[in-house]
């Protein structure tokens, strides 16, 4: 069995060894290099652009400017996350007629070097008229502020709500009201590697190399903008995505291949750090104001959440954040009567996208912090309080009020390991001992927390907000794969999505062995995502935690459609019965005969004498998986009920963090995890992704972010600025694995992508305010910059409940 | 104004014309075509373009292509010197010590560095060091467990 052991990766060997292959590493004959010109304003209109001094100068060959952008392409049509539009706004990939965020892009050049493509584009000429600028909510929200889009007429560009329950009964019944306004700032993923385009345009096709997690999303970009058929969009190895490479990097590649259309050659463009940290999208900045009612012992009889979304300058992805908070409403809870109104305020910031737990990590918090003060108000235990509203082991498969399926799961022996495996009973001696020695030494703080992760995207998911939406967006989910038995008794196959470090490879790999009985060594992916070979359905991307769902599942329904159709080649050429041909390492036996995989191979490919009567040649087999319990629900209810999300994770997080008195600097002593992802395929895989993402959250609770001035400039252009965590900053983290098997899944599998993500923010937040009680101060505003925790000490911000 | 830049490369001497302002990472990577040199910030905070120049760790985006004249340079390409994996890489490999491999090249170098100069690091050496490079995807877990696994293996080797 290779499914629940540490298989070698089967990509780390060319990444250690820089045989990576990334798009920046792609030329061709006579290929450009290009280069944006980007808004120095936050808010502006472009009055001109002249671009002719920039293309005389030596070895450019093309400028591209807003005119241009208009004459040469469509505007993008509204996606799905634009479907609350009040006024259909066309959006165009470059600026037309206005600046809405600092780095948005204005203009572009090519030219036969990198260098002099950067010189030409100092040499362009804008003419800008500037205008006031609103870079918080609360200034874009004032009725004088300047309209950012003229259209809307205000900058509160979206409102809406949903509701299920009876949440007015619930409140009539409350012994106690608790309320709280609580807020998280903009951060990001911050791929390492930046956006990246290729183009390469002949008459017969385009094609586009991009390091986009969402192909389907430059496909269409690409077809819609340049009314061009023929497009192929191809996928090499990706240096990270997190959300971060789904929605704005379509933009540039649009970009490019006007470019190349322009210049009739192709056309690199290879995004720098400080322009991705402008303009490459931001998470979005929430305001919650939450109203919990609540039992005399902590039961929660309902919730109110008001949610606002700063979601910067464009309306493309205009409740990307609101709608994504439906795949995690009710986090580990059994809550039954929710109300949650989102607001989205348009301001002169950086267009917000998708990154780890997008509206996940927000709903966790509010749940998290919500549970914190409850247990505060009632005086009592903060795990009790979370307990008395987790969903019992005896409830599952769960339905959420807003039509969530949780398959599986057992949150309260989460929170049991996680506090054994934390000693949370000496943690509380330790933190006793220290407060009775007085003014000495840091201040200890444990927080424990508890969520959910969801996987496996339901295309549908928008329409519950926006059932009037008359594009339909797609529903549920299609993904395939492919897999060869080659000639020579090797395998191959190509899945429907790209990988962005995943350890797709590797995985698919184990399944394919198992399923099909071939030797791991001799697996390989056949190609990286190339839309025109790789089976791709609507949910083609690294994104939604799909691939445990969809490509897990496609796999291993083109495995066993293989080895089906190896069984009857096999079960002819050793004259045995079908029910007595075995497979293994490679090797197909029956009784004392056997045959290799190549012996196979040959006389398929090669042999048509020998094949079965009727026997189609070849050994290939493809396979498109769709989650068989995507229903009910999979398209919304009179009700707004919807399956948003089909697996769900869950863990139990417990941070130690140490307060600095004097510097206000957190340390995290320990930080411990138990998680249930399900029937691992590879755990070690799977560790990196807790790894990865709980170390992403960490950092945010602590302080990585944006940063911008009351005139929409960023301050934080370069990692350091924006105070991304190191070796240092990062704790040694500690997981448990408690899989619970999903009983809808292939294998029982649930996602492990961004899971650890979730819930973090809320951990570090709790034990932070746990370390600071002896100052009776409460946790409200993220990140924890030691600014902000000194101050919350000193009693200068926000300090008293 | 173009120079020429005599240099050793990966053992093998090549004489570059370069304008003055052509940082070594680009010399490395669009002129000898040396990929697995990463560029991820250009302003020396990431470390993805950390090669060796004459032994010394040096993030090649702040150094510019004239001031390599003369040097010796080693990148991920050159590092194990022809067998298959250097014991830094196969510790990477085993360890599940990089997730999408951009950062890798420059944590691999980072840590061979790192082993050169103290072949016995504790763990808060290893992460006083490799503060130097950044991932996005790890949570540098599982890299420091490889860059011990590594310094044990060299250790074993000597």
């Amino acid at each position: 069995m290779h499914i629940g052991r540490s298989l070698r990766s089967k990509e780390a060997p060319r990444h250690v060894s820089g045989r990576g292959r990334f798009v920046d590493d792609l030329v061709l004959p006579r290929m450009l290099h290009a280069c944006i010109l980007r808004s120095p304003y936050a808010h502006a209109r472009i009055l001109g652009v002249q671009g002719q001094a920039a293309a005389a100068l030596p070895g450019v060959k093309g400028v591209l400017t807003p005119d241009e952008v208009r004459e040469l392409s469509k505007p993008f049509k509204p996606g799905r996350y634009a479907s609350g539009l009040r006024v259909p706004i066309p959006e165009y990939s470059g600026a037309v007629g206005k600046v809405r965020y600092v780095g948005e892009p204005v203009a572009m050049v090519a030219a036969d070097t990198r260098a002099r493509a950067e010189d030409a584009i100092g040499a362009i000429d804008v003419d800008y008229e500037v205008l006031p600028a609103s870079s918080t909510i609360a200034a874009a929200s004032e009725p004088t502020a300047a309209s950012i889009y003229e259209e809307l007429g205000s900058n509160v560009a979206w409102e809406g709500h949903v509701s299920y329950g009876d949440v007015d009964g619930a409140f009539k019944r409350a012994h106690s009201i608790v309320r709280e306004r609580l807020t998280i700032h903009r951060y990001s993923s911050t791929p390492l590697e930046p956006f990246a385009c290729v183009v390469h345009r002949t008459p017969e096709l385009l094609t586009i190399w991009c390091n986009s997690q969402s192909p389907d999303v430059i496909y269409e970009a690409i077809t819609e903008a340049l009314g061009i058929d023929a497009v192929r969009v191809i996928v090499p190895d990706v240096g990270g995505g997190f959300g971060q490479k789904i929605h704005l990097i379509r933009k540039y590649a649009v970009m490019t291949a006007l470019m190349a259309v322009k210049t009739g050659r192709p056309v690199k463009w290879i995004e720098d750090r400080s322009e991705h940290m402008m303009a490459g999208g931001h998470s979005c900045e929430q305001e919650f104001n939450v109203e919990a009612a609540v039992a005399r012992d902590g039961e929660v009889l309902g919730i109110k959440i008001q949610d606002t979304d700063d979601v910067g300058g464009s309306i493309s992805t205009l409740t990307i954040h609101f709608t994504n908070k439906l795949n995690n409403l009710f986090n580990t809870y059994k809550v039954q009567h929710l109300r949650l109104e989102g607001r989205s305020v348009l301001t002169n910031k950086c267009p917000v996208v998708p990154n780890r737990g997008i509206g996940k990590p927000g709903m966790c918090f509010v749940w998290e912090r919500i549970m914190d003060r409850i247990a505060q108000e009632l005086s009592l235990d903060p795990i009790a309080v979370r307990r008395r509203n987790l969903i019992e082991v005896s409830d599952f498969p769960y339905t959420t009020p807003n039509g969530n399926i949780y398959g599986s799961g057992d949150y309260h022996a989460l929170l049991d390991k996680v506090l054994k495996n934390v000693d949370y009973g000496d943690v509380r001696r330790r933190q006793a001992e220290s407060r009775q020695k007085g003014v000495v030494g840091p201040l200890i703080g444990i927080g424990v927390v508890i969520g959910v992760e969801p996987g496996g995207r339901n295309a549908a998911r928008d329409m519950a907000i926006f059932p009037q939406s008359k594009q339909m967006p797609g529903a549920g989910g299609v993904e395939g794969a492919t897999i060869k038995l080659e000639k020579n008794g090797s395998v191959v196959f190509t899945l429907g999505s790209p990988s962005c470090g995943q350890s797709h490879e590797t995985t698919a790999c184990q399944i394919i062995a198992d399923v099909l009985g071939a030797g791991p060594e001799r697996i390989a992916l056949a190609s990286t995502f190339d839309s025109a070979r790789s089976p791709w359905g609507v949910s083609a991307s690294n994104s939604g935690n799909n691939f445990h769902l969809y490509d897990v599942g496609a796999v291993h329904g083109a495995a066993t459609r293989l080895r089906e159709k190896v069984i009857v080649l096999a079960a002819h050429l050793l004259q045995a019965d079908k029910s007595a041909v075995q497979i293994e390492n490679g090797v197909v036996s029956a009784g004392d005969r056997s045959m290799s995989f190549a012996e196979l191979g040959k006389i398929a490919y090669g042999n048509q004498a020998m094949l079965p009567k009727g026997f189609e040649g070849g050994l290939e087999a493809t396979y498109y998986h769709s989650h068989p319990h995507a229903d009910p629900l999979m398209l919304p209810d009179m009700q707004g009920r919807v399956r948003a999300q089909y697996t769900f994770s869950s863990a139990a997080h417990a941070a130690v963090v140490e307060v600095d008195r004097e510097t206000g600097r957190v340390r995290v002593v320990r930080y411990v995890i138990v998680s249930d992802n399900g029937t691992l395929i590879n755990p070690s895989v799977v560790d990196g992704q807790i790894y990865g993402s709980a170390a992403h959250g960490i950092s945010v609770a602590l302080g990585e972010g944006f940063v911008y001035g009351q005139d929409g400039q960023l301050q934080t252009l370069t990692l350091l600025d924006y105070g991304k965590s190191t070796t240092l900053e990062t704790p040694h983290i500690e997981i448990e694995h408690f899989p619970v098997p999903d009983p809808f899944t292939t294998l029982g599998q649930k996602a492990a992508g961004e899971g650890a993500a979730i819930p973090s923010p809320a951990a570090i937040a709790s034990a932070v305010e746990d370390a600071l009680r002896p100052f009776g101060v409460t946790v409200r505003d993220l990140p924890l910059t030691p600014e902000r925790v000194w101050r919350m000490m000193h009693g200068s911000e926000r300090v008293r409940a | 104004m173009k120079h020429t830049v005599d240099l050793t490369v990966n053992g093998e001497a090549c004489s570059e014309t370069v304008e003055a302002r052509t940082l070594l990472v680009h010399l490395l990577r669009d002129q000898l075509g040396l990929t697995g040199t990463h560029v991820g910030c250009v302003v020396g905070e990431c470390g993805a373009c950390s090669v060796l120049v004459d032994g010394k760790l040096v993030k090649s985006c702040l150094m510019l292509a004239v001031q390599a004249d003369g040097r010796d340079v080693t990148t991920i390409e050159g590092l194990s010197g022809g067998a298959a994996l250097h014991p830094v890489q196969e510790a990477f490999v085993q360890r599940f010590a990089l997730q999408c491999g951009f950062c890798t090249p420059g944590f691999v170098m980072a840590a061979h560095a790192l082993l050169c100069a103290n072949p016995d690091p504790t763990e808060a050496e290893i992460r006083q060091v490799l503060s130097s490079n950044l991932c996005m995807c790890t949570g540098y877990v599982q890299i420091v467990e490889a860059v011990k696994e590594a310094a044990a293996r060299l250790r074993s080797c000597t």
